[in-house]
């Protein structure tokens, strides 16, 4: 059914909104791809068997919904108009829940979330921590609709932010975007406005709006999750993004590892064109706009812009050098505007609620809104969206419940493979684009990946050279050759072979790669190095000069054994061992053997009287222990 | 003082002012100029490729109080006003991380090892390749063999493990066996053997031409066709190879003009 | 070239069918092609490069640049470790390091009966569920070494988490 006036959209959406309120409650089944490994799709079809009945009869339905967020209680499951969270949902549990809850208006206890700290149990989802903190924008209807009806999607909002700017000239859409202050959400944090102007400005009839779904940071996927969960915002974004620049082509470029998203697009896309939103004369506008989706052949380096463009292009992902932008020569070298799945997200509601309410959130540099995956040793490990400026402890604890198992915290690594790792000393570190650059990481693309006492800095940033090795595209010098020998440096230091100077060398070949490098995943391929030198620099020396891993991490430098005084015989450590290299009867000391053990740290990790200890290798080959 | 978008421009390189057309880039104008900047991956017959990164310099303008950034030359358009440094400290320094890591990849090439020399540097700081090449991936052998339109070598693999391969590693069909990636190639990587009857190159076999005139053999059958195609003409204008058909050319000019007291240019 | 894959292209050219013949169809045609046949057979390679009109070298160079295609006939069941930073952090080296022992293979390779190639990524997005290991469609979430025997043997099975 094609809306074809701006009238007729508020008359359609109005209706919608009518259907829907007609509805006496919802559940509401996440069914992002962490829940769905969860088993979540067996909880949906659980409650909707429970639920069915003639549509007269059935006043309570149940939507599948993208990532509610709270990836670590999943499946998670909520109530409307109660807003009741149940967390870690399962099939057999859901009887019990139509019975008492959705009939008898009662809380399950035990399937509610359990606040650590209190010991109380929390009925609404608003009132649990890490939802009470978040303002969600880019996010704004995840979890409340179904991605796959568009009708669900318009009832709650989508498109309004289109339909004002199709009242608007381009420049008064320019003008809301800049007063928004909104920067690009990829990473880069480059002015959305200012790139949307220069590609106006740029000569030629055919331009492009481009998506960048390749969300390549190992540890985000909230890009997945708004193309999964609320597709249509994307789309609303870069038709907004087409008026405003004088675009009508607008591609989807969506990784390969991310099938349920670009399922979800493609219905989304289908849905708008056959309600007019898509297509030729857009509610009448006289403005022709169409996406079509492109995916990934699996190339980090895809995410870098110009390498993107290649890839569309149907060619190697090669970045080229940026002294003429893409918003001049981008894709097919014509006039291009590359922005972030996230960042088109904004653009609806920017347009919608007016720049200046965006403006009003965040810092003085970084206005609005930002997405963050919280991952890692943390224990509520989720998706957020937080205003920009909360700290670092803010979000680790409060949102994030602190460290796993109470661990003592050790480092935040954000950025991803191009950003760093941020010490305790600076926890109370501000969250913008700045203070993430002073500090020597970068925002990225929200990644951010809390780590403890067990983690050697060494091994991390050895971990995203070997990442980006793999990565690399290989044309020019520094980053290929630069990035294999760096890696060689690392793969001698967690293995005891570092030689004085390495310390040295690995700074010199950072600052070559940082000056010398084609493009910004070779120049920024040092930072993590750098980083943990900065604030690690004591692990270096230790694996360089004393071949040891503080953390006792690196297997080749590390061992275990356990303490005759604290063992009580538990056998949790033997059960652990993946190499039956522990002996020891139940009541009894147990004992590891040297000469199987793999040093793999399973038995630390399980032993509840902390009697397993390790040590370096060379303290216990001195001792003469086989 | 610049006249328009494509007008002339002033830049300065090292303290020297040099006058450009706006647009150019700045490598081909420091050469001009007679500075040179070193390159690896650069051939004036060929679009840049930003490969090596040899060719950083250090760049800045008024009202940038200062501060530089670095580029390669090869690519970088010249504008009205520009200051570049060729040698500055953290230009001198990238370069011998290049060559540094050049050698280190190609210990044996004396190309790379003379001008890693030249930046004082004679052994690499980084492990040695295990197994040495002469290939410096500077790609100018899949440049040029696109340039000619033929395109049957391409880079393969990407990271580390690039290198320059015929599809599958076999015999390349779209080959035409016209020696420009050899010929082209800077160190000499890619062998092949030519004679009067044959060629081969990337395992690919060819039959000669040889010229009616002089009797050597030229080209590639599979050249002419080639070469035929691309400008519309028929290919048994290949047939006499280049030498005899200036001498068969400068015969009909003599012809034509009937100029007395030249002498017709003989053979070879 | 040695047309020695012997492979039926009329999936292929089916395929082809569905694309504008371009350039810029090369990388779409490439996955649709590895997901009929398993893997890019050279015959459709060159069918490919001549539908499309892009010379043979640069087919080959796009299908060896992506991480999303092999060369060489895959698995019919493809076990994928994810080796995101924050499956790496909760053990997915140990994850991979068993998965591979018992296979017998290197990560990326395949067994010799065809029947399972093992891949590394690099996130899939589950992150709560770290390590992640995703047998053919299912995925394992807080995957443990001990237990790869058993995410093998039921490969093909619905959703399981620990």
């Amino acid at each position: 059914m094609r809306i074809e006036s701006l009238a007729a959209f508020e008359g359609y959406v109005e209706d919608a909104r009518a259907k829907f309120a007609t509805r006496q409650s919802e559940v509401l089944v996440c069914c992002g791809t962490g829940c769905l490994a969860n088993g979540a799709a067996a909880v949906a079809e659980a409650f909707a068997a429970a639920l069915e009945g003639t549509p007269a009869q059935v006043k309570t339905f149940t939507k599948r919904t993208g990532c509610h967020g709270f990836c670590e209680r999943g499946p998670l499951v909520v109530l409307r108009p109660s807003g009741v969270l149940y967390t870690k949902v399962k099939p057999r549990d859901v009887a019990e829940i139509v019975e008492k809850t959705v009939h008898g208006g009662t809380a399950i206890p035990r399937l509610l979330y359990k606040d650590p700290a209190s010991g109380q149990r929390i009925q609404h989802y608003q009132e649990v921590p890490f939802y009470k903190h978040q303002t969600r924008v880019a996010m704004r209807r995840i979890g409340l609709i179904d991605p796959t009806d568009i009708d669900d999607a318009l009832a709650h909002g989508a498109y309004r932010g289109l339909a004002k700017a199709l009242t608007m000239t381009p420049e008064e859409v320019l003008a809301e975007v800049a007063t928004s202050g909104l920067r690009g959400r990829g990473g880069a944090g480059f002015p959305t406005a200012r790139k949307w102007r220069s590609c106006r400005n740029a000569k030629g009839e055919r331009k492009f709006i481009l998506c960048n779904g390749d969300e390549g940071d190992p540890g985000a996927f909230k890009d997945r999750s708004i193309m999964e969960g609320d597709p249509h915002s994307v789309l609303e974004g870069m038709i907004i993004g087409g008026w405003a620049v004088g675009a009508h082509e607008g591609i989807i470029y969506v990784r390969d590892e991310y099938p349920l998203a670009v399922v979800n697009l493609t219905l989304a896309i289908a849905q708008a064109r056959d309600r007019g939103l898509l297509g030729t004369n857009i509610l009448g506008s006289g403005f022709d706009f169409d996406i079509r989706i492109s995916r990934g052949g699996g190339a980090f380096v895809c995410g870098e812009s110009s390498a993107l463009m290649r890839s569309l292009e149907g060619k190697v992902g090669e970045p080229r050098a940026k002294y003429v932008h893409a918003t001049d020569r981008g894709l097919y070298d014509l006039p291009t505007v590359l922005n972030n799945v996230e960042t088109w997200a904004d653009v609806g509601a920017i347009l919608e609620h007016g720049g200046a309410w965006f403006a009003a959130m965040g810092t003085e540099k970084s206005k609005g809104t930002k997405a963050f995956s919280l991952v890692g040793k943390v224990k509520n490990t989720g998706l957020i969206e937080l205003p920009m400026g909360m700290t670092l402890r803010q979000i680790i604890y409060d949102i994030g419940g602190g460290v796993m198992g109470d661990r003592p915290f050790k480092a935040v690594q954000t950025g991803g493979p191009s950003g760093g790792c941020v010490p305790e000393a600076l926890l109370d570190l501000p969250v913008d684009y700045e203070k993430l650059t002073e500090a020597g990481s970068m925002m990225g693309s929200g990644g951010m990946i809390v780590m403890d006492d067990r983690t050697c800095m060494v091994d991390v940033a050895r971990y995203f050279l070997k990442f980006l090795t793999e990565e690399s595209c290989g044309k020019c010098v520094p980053c290929r050759e630069g990035l294999h020998q760096m890696l060689l440096i690392f793969d001698d230091l967690v293995a005891g072979r570092g030689r004085p100077g390495d310390i040295e060398r690995i700074e010199r070949l950072s600052r070559g790669m940082q000056l010398g490098s084609l493009c910004e995943l070779g120049k920024s391929a040092p930072n993590p190095v750098l980083s943990t030198l900065r604030y690690f620099r004591d692990e270096y020396v230790a694996h360089v000069e004393r071949r040891e891993c503080p953390a006792g991490i690196c297997r080749d430098l590390t061992t275990y054994e356990i303490s005759p005084e604290t063992c009580d015989g538990c056998h949790a450590c033997f059960k652990a061992c993946p190499v039956e290299a522990i002996t020891g009867k139940v009541k009894e000391l147990h004992v590891i053997h040297q000469d199987k053990c793999i040093s793999c740290g399973a038995c630390y990790d399980a032993c509840p009287t902390h009697a397993v200890r390790f040590l370096p290798k060379h303290e216990m080959a001195a001792r003469g222990v086989a | 003082m610049s006249t328009e978008a494509t007008g002339e421009v002033t830049v300065t390189i090292d303290g020297k002012a040099v006058k450009a057309r706006a647009g150019t880039f700045l490598l081909e104008v420091a050469r001009g100029a007679g500075i040179d900047i070193p390159t690896l991956c650069h051939h004036p017959a060929l679009e840049p490729y930003g490969g090596c990164r040899l060719c950083v310099v250090d760049v800045t303008e008024k009202g940038w109080d200062g501060w530089c950034k670095m580029v390669i030359a090869c690519q970088f358009p010249v504008k009205d006003g520009l200051i570049v440094f060729t040698q500055s400290e953290r230009v001198l320094e990238t370069r011998k991380v290049v060559l540094d890591l050049l050698l280190a990849r190609c210990p044996e090439t004396p190309l790379i090892q003379n001008l890693a020399a030249r930046y004082g540097i004679t052994e690499t700081s980084y492990q040695r390749n295990p197994d040495p090449t002469d290939c410096i991936l500077c790609a100018l052998c899949t440049r040029v063999c696109d340039h000619l339109g033929v395109s049957a070598i391409a880079t393969v693999n990407r990271g580390i493990g690039r290198e320059v391969a015929p599809p599958f590693g076999q015999a390349p069909p779209d080959c035409i066996g016209c020696l420009a990636c050899a010929e082209i190639c800077p160190t000499d990587f890619i062998p092949y053997s030519t004679s009067n009857s044959s060629r081969t190159i990337w395992g690919k076999t060819f039959q000669m031409l040889r010229c009616p005139a002089c009797g050597r053999a030229h080209i590639t059958v599979e050249q002419a066709r080639h070469f035929a195609g691309k400008g519309g003409v028929s290919e048994s204008y290949f047939t006499l190879c280049d030498a005899c058909k200036r001498a068969h050319m400068a015969a009909t000019f003599q012809r034509l003009q009937q100029v007395p007291g030249v002498s017709a240019l003989g053979g070879r | 070239m040695n047309g020695a894959c012997g492979v039926d292209l009329a999936p292929a050219e089916e395929i082809l069918q569905r694309y504008p013949a371009e350039e810029a169809s090369l990388i779409q045609v490439l996955q649709d092609v590895h997901r009929a046949y398993n893997y890019l057979p050279c015959d459709v390679l060159a069918r490919v490069a001549e539908t499309l009109h892009v010379p043979l070298a640069k087919v080959f160079s796009v299908g060896t640049f992506y991480k999303a295609f092999s060369l060489s006939p895959q698995g019919r069941t493809i076990v994928k470790v994810c080796t995101g930073t924050a499956c790496h952090i909760r053990g997915a080296v140990q994850l991979l390091d068993e998965l591979c022992r018992q296979l017998g293979v290197e990560p990326g390779g395949t067994t010799a009966d065809l029947g399972f190639t093992v891949k590394t990524v690099n996130c899939v997005g589950a992150c709560a569920m770290a390590p992640v290991l995703i047998v053919g469609e299912t995925y394992h979430g807080n995957a443990a070494a001990a237990k790869v025997g058993k995410y093998l043997r039921s490969s093909g099975g619905k959703a399981d988490a620990n």
